[in-house]
Formats: C-alpha cells, structure tokens, sequence
C-alpha cells in the first residue's frame, strides 16, 4: 500500500497516526510527543555540523596558504563574486518555496505541495548546475583539485556541498513522485518537513562557506612563509577574536 | 487522544489480529532480522571472534619480543602485527562489544519493544561487519603465510607461503600518521585501512543516532532522564560522542583518500612532480589534529560503556542503590564534554606553541576530576554494602582498582614536559593498556558475566568464572605493569626487536608469559561458555536480585520484551517493586515478582515489525563500493572520473536497498 510507504520504520510499525480496528493507535506515545523520525534529522545535522565543520577547519588552515607560497592561481583571480552572488540567491530562494511546499501539505493542498517541492528542486539543481559550471570555468583557468592547496580545499569544500544539494535535489523529486502516486496526504506532512529541516540545513551550510570563502577578502600575503597548521588555525582565530568590535 | 492512550496487548482483548512472520529460525531468520537482541547476539559474537584475532596478533608480538634479538617474524610482520592488533581491538572487538550491550540491554532498561529504528540497527550491524571483511581481507590471505614463516623458524624445511593479497596487510600504525600514509612511502596496504575504517565509520554513525532517539524517545511512560539506568545514560552519552568525533575521521580519511587517489597534497609537504620534489604547502601536522580530535573522544567511546557496565553491577552486588546518581550522570557527560577539548595532549611532541600546549595540559587534568568523582561513587557504593564477590562483581572491582594506574599514568601524560619523556615508549603502551584492558576489558567481562544469564537462559559457572578472573587479573598485571619500566628504560615502542646489551630482557619475558596466561583465562572464558550452553543451570528471571527492568522478564526476553509496558516511578525501579520502601529509603517487606512466562510461539499478538533483506542489500552495496576501489577491475572513463565497475554496481545497490527500504511497508497490513 503506498500509504504505508516511504518512512522509516520505527519499532511500532509505520510513523503514521493509524488506529486500528481495536481502537488503539499503531504506536505508542513517543517519550518527547515529536516524531522519532523527525528527531533524528536533528541527529544527523548535528553530526553532518561536525563534517562540514571539519571541512571549513581544513580550508580555513590552508586559506592563503597558495599565496604565501606563490603559487596560483589564486582566489581573487578567480573568482566571479556576481556571479557566484547569484546562484547563492537561487539557493537561499529555495529555501522560501521549501517553507511554501510545507505549508501547502499542511493545509492538504496536493497540488501546492507538488508545485513548491517541483519548484525548489529546481533551484537546487540550477544551483548545482551554476556549480558545476563554475567549476570548469575554474579548470579552464588552471586551478585543478591538485594545483594547489586553494584549489584541493576549495573543491573538496564546496563539491562536498554540491553532494549534499544534489542529495536533496533527489529526496525532492521522490517526495513529488510520491504525491504524484497519493503517497503524501495531509497527515504525511512530516515527511516533507523532514526533506525541509535537511534542505534548509544545507543552505544555511552554504551561507557559511559562501562568506568564508568569497566574502571576506584575501590578503595577499606572498613573503614566501609557511605557518605551522595548527598556528595558522591558532592565527586566523586570534585574529578573528581581535576583530570583533567588543 | 492518541498520545495518552497506551496500547494494551491484543490477546488480553481476546483476539489475535497480526501473524507474525514465519521464519523465527534459520539462517534467513538472521540475516533478515531487525531484533535488537538478535543482532545484540549478533555483534557480541563477532566482536568475540576479532577479539580472539586481535588476541592472537598480540601473542605473537609478546613470543617476538619475548628474547633480544628474536626473529620469531619477519620485521615486516611485526609492524603488520601491531598495526592489526591495535585496529583490530578498538574498532572490531571493544566497540562492537559495547554496541552489542547497547543493543540487547539498552531497549530492555527502558522499557521498549525495539530500538527506534530497527532496521537502520540491522543495516548498523552489517556494515559493521562489511567494514571487517575489507580491513580483514588481507589479514586472513597473510595468516597461512605469517605461520609458515614461524613453522619455519623450527623446521627451516618449511617453505614459507605467499598468496596473493597478503603484501596488503596495513602496516603504518593504527593512527596512521602522515607521511607514513602518503602513496610514496606506501602501497594499497593504507586503503584497505581507509575504506575499512571509513565503512566501520558509517556503522558506527548510523547505530549512536539510533541509540540516541531510542534513549530519547522511547522510555516507558514515567521513566524520565534522571530515572533512566545509569548503563543506559552512559550509552547515551557515547551515542553523543560517536555522532559528534567520527565526522572529524571520516573528512581525515576523505582527505586521505583523495590524496592517495587523486593525487592531492593535503597531508604531504612535497611533491613528485615529472621527477623533481616541489613543495606543496601540505601539511602532515594537519592528520594528526583530525585524527586526534576524533581519537580522543574515541578514548571514551571504549571506556564509558564499561563505566556504565559496571555502575549497575556494582550497586546489585553491594545491595545499595548507586551513591551519586545525579552526580555520576553528570561526570558522565563531563567527561565526555571535555573530552573534546584535549585532543592535542596526544601531539605534544609536534612542537605546538606554548599556549596550546598550557591549555591542553590544563584541559586534560581536569576530566581527572569527573574521573574521580567516579571512582569516589563507587567506592562509596561499596561501603558499608552487604557485597557478594561473583565474577561479575570481581571484574567490576578490578576494573575500579586497575583503571585508577592507567587513569593515574593518563595525569603524568597531561603535563607535556613528562609526555615529552613518555611519548612512544612502552610507558605509554602501559598506561593505554590499563585504560583499554583494565577498564575496558576488565567492564565487558563483567557484563558479560552479569547478562549472559538474561540473555541466554543458562547460568555460566561461578567457579570456572572466578578461575577467569584470576588469571586474567594476574596475567594482565604481568604483561603490562612491566611495561612501566620498559617505557622508563627507554624501551621505545613499536620496535621490532632489541639488542642485548639493552638490558630489556627480563621485563619482556615477564610480559609474555604475562601474555600467555591472558590467553589461559580466555580459553577459560570460552569452556565456560561452552559448558554454559550445553548444560548449564536454567537462569531465572532475575537470577541476581537486580534493580532494573531487564530482570522482570523471563530469561531469555521474549521476542516482543514487555507484554505489559511497565510504569516507572523510581530511578531502582525493580527493586522498588520488589521492595518498596517507607518513604524514608527503608525496604519493607519484600514482595515476590510477577514474571509472565513467554510461550513459544505465541506473540500475545503483539505487532512487531517484519524482518527485511533491504538493510544487508544496502550494506553489501557499501561493501562492493570499497572494494571496486581496491581490487583491479575496469574502470568507466565519465569526464575527468575513472569510475570502478563494482564500485558503480555497489552504488546501485545502495541506491536500489535505500528506496527498496523505504518504500517496504513497514509491518503487514492488519487484516
């Protein structure tokens, strides 16, 4: 039955509200009142945190690394801020017609739902594809994931994103076939808000690294010295501390 | 309103409604289950069998160093030996051992029929052992050669075998340090490391988000956080760290595998370039800190498990409720919280600045003071108890004494000047091996000992399990207090033999009978276990008067684990049902346990999920995905990508598991 379908099992049987012909619910009360499966979305975004928090350490260490050594190309030559301004607008755009697809279920407007989620899975790909775009623009400029370090951590970094919107581009074109089929009604709800908390997660991931890695300005350093890592890490936070404006 | 009617079993209303699945025996029954307790039994017996592997690699390094100048195995086998015992005990033998008392106990304490997610568990479990083969693979195709180079140290006759494969056995070390790992100094050795750690990984994820919503969500009704178990506040918390310090690995060894495949400098300095060396910018250093931030909370992912273990063994033993609960909940989560702020105390010797360096000293004497307070409580529960000195009770007191030398030694470490004398001598690998085998090890066993009964019916001999401890206790002191002045004669660690002159000898020989009597207790253990199961005494239900809800079913659960979901008012709930108190903490007259008996066969009509194949298909995908990476096969040419065959049909597998999971109903419709 398709009703039943697309949910991650939990110990009682599907998540849904079922009650059956004794007139008992199919599953107990959760021990919070929230959905397991919506628990561990959290879950898995804290831990998802760490990885990308580990993939940012590692870019902010070797960040002007390839300057200070001389070896381009370098950041500020290549990078297009207009352009790379504007599919982050699209990605963040996402994020609206997200919250309008839930809204859409939550109110049992099918149609909405299949729109909005069509609609956002759209914008991811176009941001995907602006990235990957990008990208060979990128190689064609000379900067290769082994050129040099700005080029190993920059596209580890953000084709670690790339992975994660496409990831998403995919759960949003399920969930649409899954309407399509009747799988999703008003009572489904969470499962399109579980696709939300991941999708909205990997935007404000990219707000992050967009600032990080194209925002703030590159000094250009070229002196030719190379910091210990764990200095430079050491540097970049002190440095950050002094900069605040307390 | 649906979040305040609790279910109650079908087959008290008179009408059995669900038909269970057929198959309850068999080999499909285990492949295809998604029962917490089989695949608990499921993990405890794997992790067994790689502890007995793991053990037996340890032996052969004690007969190698057992005389200077020994040639027992080659140099190369040796590195190979440490580097598989290390990789082998942390990651296939204590954790999975810990994650099968997660399994099978954690659901019962509090009172659910199931994990969360049952077959997320399941798809834990096989990619746990996915994770094994690839790190294994080698290992098993080097055995027969590793014992015909022995054979031929006696009879030089022997010819000594080499199969194929068994040249790619990872020798660097289990921490792997760059540029050990780098592709110039290095074969497919370091990525069967990689992709095996990296799939255990997965695992190891998967299962702590699982353990932390069933924790969360899933107690019985009245069972709040601070009367939760304290076994189960400790699974908790380890769920935490796993899911916190593994993604810090998982990117290291990301990094490490694009470095190696595609040829990156992340972790190396230097360059081949057409021939000439060309600094990168690259920077081993870099490892060691993603490593070591995920390396030092993995110190207490192995021994907070065995913390937990032994609090609730110890209390049941003493006949007093745990001193301190709160406060130990709370050094629980101390301990794990600043465990995340130390992990540079392991990399003192790389020339950290001096600030760093004060911190990171200052940080680590601190989780003594969480440490601490442990052992306090635990003392305190013991005096003035009615103590009962079962094996149980006698691993749980030697873990308490032994991990006090190796908590003791772990201060010294803290203040960097003395690490810096320390650093990669065998005073270190005693100290981690008083942490790892005299709390670790030291708390499985206990465990072991104190639910064999609930788990399997049938009690194990006390007598024969005093034997063990003994001779574990006995044979543990012997091989690795000498290793204290190994360390501080300047005996450095991982080598493979020494000269005589060095004056190490005595110590060594010391350590290795020290070693073969560990190896007695576990045949021991293991003709315990056998007898326990041919014709060992039928356990009760609750066999050691204990205090929690595990006890109040029969032995072994049955498959649905509580017919009536239980109502928790006291933080000891079975020893408040079975005694009560005054309201002053006085136990009045005992009352008797009501134990309903399981009838085979019969499910009370119960509704509990199907079994299913789809979480082995997706774990048998992750499998051939690593290993199209490391055996030779055709590769696709896609753009820039060579894409491996079998890598691709394992990611098709994956793709086609995931959906065939989630679109599987999750039980029978109801009729």
């Amino acid at each position: 039955m398709a009703a039943t379908a697309a949910e991650l099992q939990t110990a009682h049987g599907s998540g849904s509200d079922h009650v059956d012909s004794h007139g008992h619910s199919d599953h107990p009360p959760s021990s919070t009142g929230l959905d397991s499966r919506k628990l561990v979305m959290w879950a898995f975004l804290a831990s998802d945190t760490m990885f990308f928090g580990a993939l940012i350490g590692v870019y902010m260490t070797y960040r002007g690394r390839s300057e200070a050594m001389g070896m381009g190309p370098y950041p500020y030559d290549i990078f297009d801020i207009p352009y790379t301004s504007v599919s982050a607008f699209v990605l963040l755009m996402s994020s609206l017609t997200m919250v309008l697809a839930l809204a859409a279920i939550q109110r049992g407007n099918n149609r909405g739902l299949r729109v909005w989620l069509t609609a956002t899975a759209l914008l991811g790909a176009i941001f995907v594809g602006g990235q990957f775009f990008e990208f060979t623009m990128f190689v064609r400029e000379g900067l290769t994931l082994n050129s040099n370090m700005f080029g190993s951590s920059f596209f580890v970094l953000t084709g670690f994103h790339g992975l994660h919107v496409t990831v998403g581009v995919i759960w949003l074109l399920t969930l649409v076939w899954m309407s399509l089929r009747g799988g999703i009604d008003q009572s489904k709800s969470l499962n399109v808000e579980i696709a939300g908390l991941y999708w909205h997660f990997v935007d404000i991931v990219w707000i992050v690294i967009f600032t990080l890695v194209y925002l703030i300005p590159y000094e250009n350093v070229g002196n030719g010295e190379v910091t210990h890592s764990a200095e430079g890490a050491f540097h970049f936070i002190t440095n950050a501390i002094r900069s605040l404006p307390f | 309103m649906a979040s305040v009617a609790y279910p109650t079993p079908q087959s008290q209303q008179g009408a059995v409604t669900v038909q269970k699945p057929s198959s309850t025996s068999g080999l499909v029954s285990w492949l295809t289950t998604i029962d917490h307790k089989r695949i608990g039994i499921m993990y405890g017996t794997s992790a067994f069998l790689f502890f007995l592997l793991g053990g037996l690699e340890a032996i052969l390094i004690r007969v190698q160093l057992a005389r200077p100048e020994n040639t027992f195995v080659d140099l190369q086998s040796y590195n190979e030996l440490f580097t598989m015992h290390a990789t082998t005990m942390v990651f296939l033998a204590l954790m999975p051992m810990s994650a099968a008392f997660f399994n099978y106990v954690v659901p019962l304490q509090i009172g659910a029929r199931d994990v969360a997610f049952p077959r997320l568990n399941a798809f834990s479990f096989w990619t746990f052992i996915a994770g094994a083969i690839v790190l294994n693979l080698p290992v098993l195709a080097s055995l027969p050669g590793t014992f015909t180079y022995i054979f031929q140290q006696i009879v030089s006759s022997v010819p000594v075998l080499h199969l194929p494969w068994s040249q790619y056995v990872p020798d660097q070390g289990w921490y792997a340090y760059s540029p050990l790992t780098a592709p110039m100094f290095s074969g497919k050795e370091v990525d069967f490391w990689v992709l095996g750690i990296q799939l255990l990984g997965v695992a190891s994820l998967a299962a702590s988000f699982n353990f932390i919503i069933t924790i969360i969500n899933m107690r019985a009704p009245g069972m709040t956080m601070m009367r939760l178990p304290i076994f189960t506040w400790t699974t908790l918390i380890v769920s935490v760290l796993i899911a916190m310090s593994f993604p810090a690995v998982t990117i290291g060894l990301v990094l490490l595998a694009i470095d190696r495949l595609a040829g990156t400098s992340f972790y190396a300095p230097y360059a081949l370039v057409n021939g000439q060396l060309v600094t990168t910018g690259g920077d081993p250093i870099l490892w060691q800190h993603l490593f070591w931030i995920f390396g030092h909370p993995e110190v207490y992912i192995l021994i907070l498990p065995a913390f937990g273990i032994i609090s609730e063994i110890i209390p049941v033993f003493a006949k007093k409720p745990l001193f301190g609960y709160g406060v130990m909940v709370y050094a629980t989560a101390a301990i794990a919280f600043l465990g995340f702020g130390v992990w540079a105390h392991h990399m003192f010797t790389t020339g950290l600045a001096a600030t760093p360096t004060a911190v990171f000293t200052a940080g680590t004497m601190l989780i003594a003071i969480p440490t601490g307070v442990k052992i306090l409580n635990w003392t305190a529960t013991m005096w003035g108890g009615s103590i009962r000195f079962t094996t149980a009770m006698l691993f749980a007191v030697g873990l308490v004494s032994q991990f006090v030398i190796g908590g003791l030694s772990g201060v010294m470490h803290a203040v960097s000047p003395v690490d810096t004398q320390h650093n990669d001598s065998y005073f270190v690998v005693a100290h981690f091996h008083y942490v790892l085998f005299g709390g670790t090890v030291f708390g499985l066993f206990a465990g072991l000992y104190f639910w064999w009964p609930k788990v399997f019916g049938r009690m194990l001999d006390e007598r024969l399990g005093k034997l063990n401890f003994w001779l574990t206790f006995i044979g543990f002191n012997l091989t690795f207090f000498p290793m204290h002045f190994l360390g501080l004669a300047g005996m450095p660690r991982r080598y493979w033999s020494y000269g005589e002159q060095s004056g190490w000898w005595f110590w060594n020989s010391i350590a290795s009978i020290g070693a073969l009597m560990i190896a007695g207790s576990i045949l021991v253990f293991m003709i315990n276990v056998t007898r326990s199961m041919k014709s060992g005494a039928k356990a009760p239900a609750d066999p050691w008067d204990a205090a929690t809800l595990e006890w109040s079913i029969p032995s072994p659960p049955p498959v649905y684990n509580f017919l009536e979901v239980p109502q928790v008012t006291h933080v000891n709930q079975l020893w408040y049902d079975k005694y009560g108190d005054d309201h002053g903490g006085q136990a009045i007259t005992p009352k008797p346990l009501n134990v309903i008996p399981a009838i085979e066969g019969d499910d009370h009509g119960v509704h509990m999920p199907n079994p299913s194949w789809y979480p082995m298909v997706a774990s048998i995908g992750m499998l051939l995905l690593a290993l199209g990476i490391l055996i030779p096969n055709p590769h696709i040419q896609v753009l820039f990508l060579g894409i491996p065959v079998i890598s691709l049909l394992g990611t098709v597998i994956i793709v086609l598991g995931v959906y065939g999971w989630a679109f599987e109903p999750a039980s029978e419709p109801a009729h």
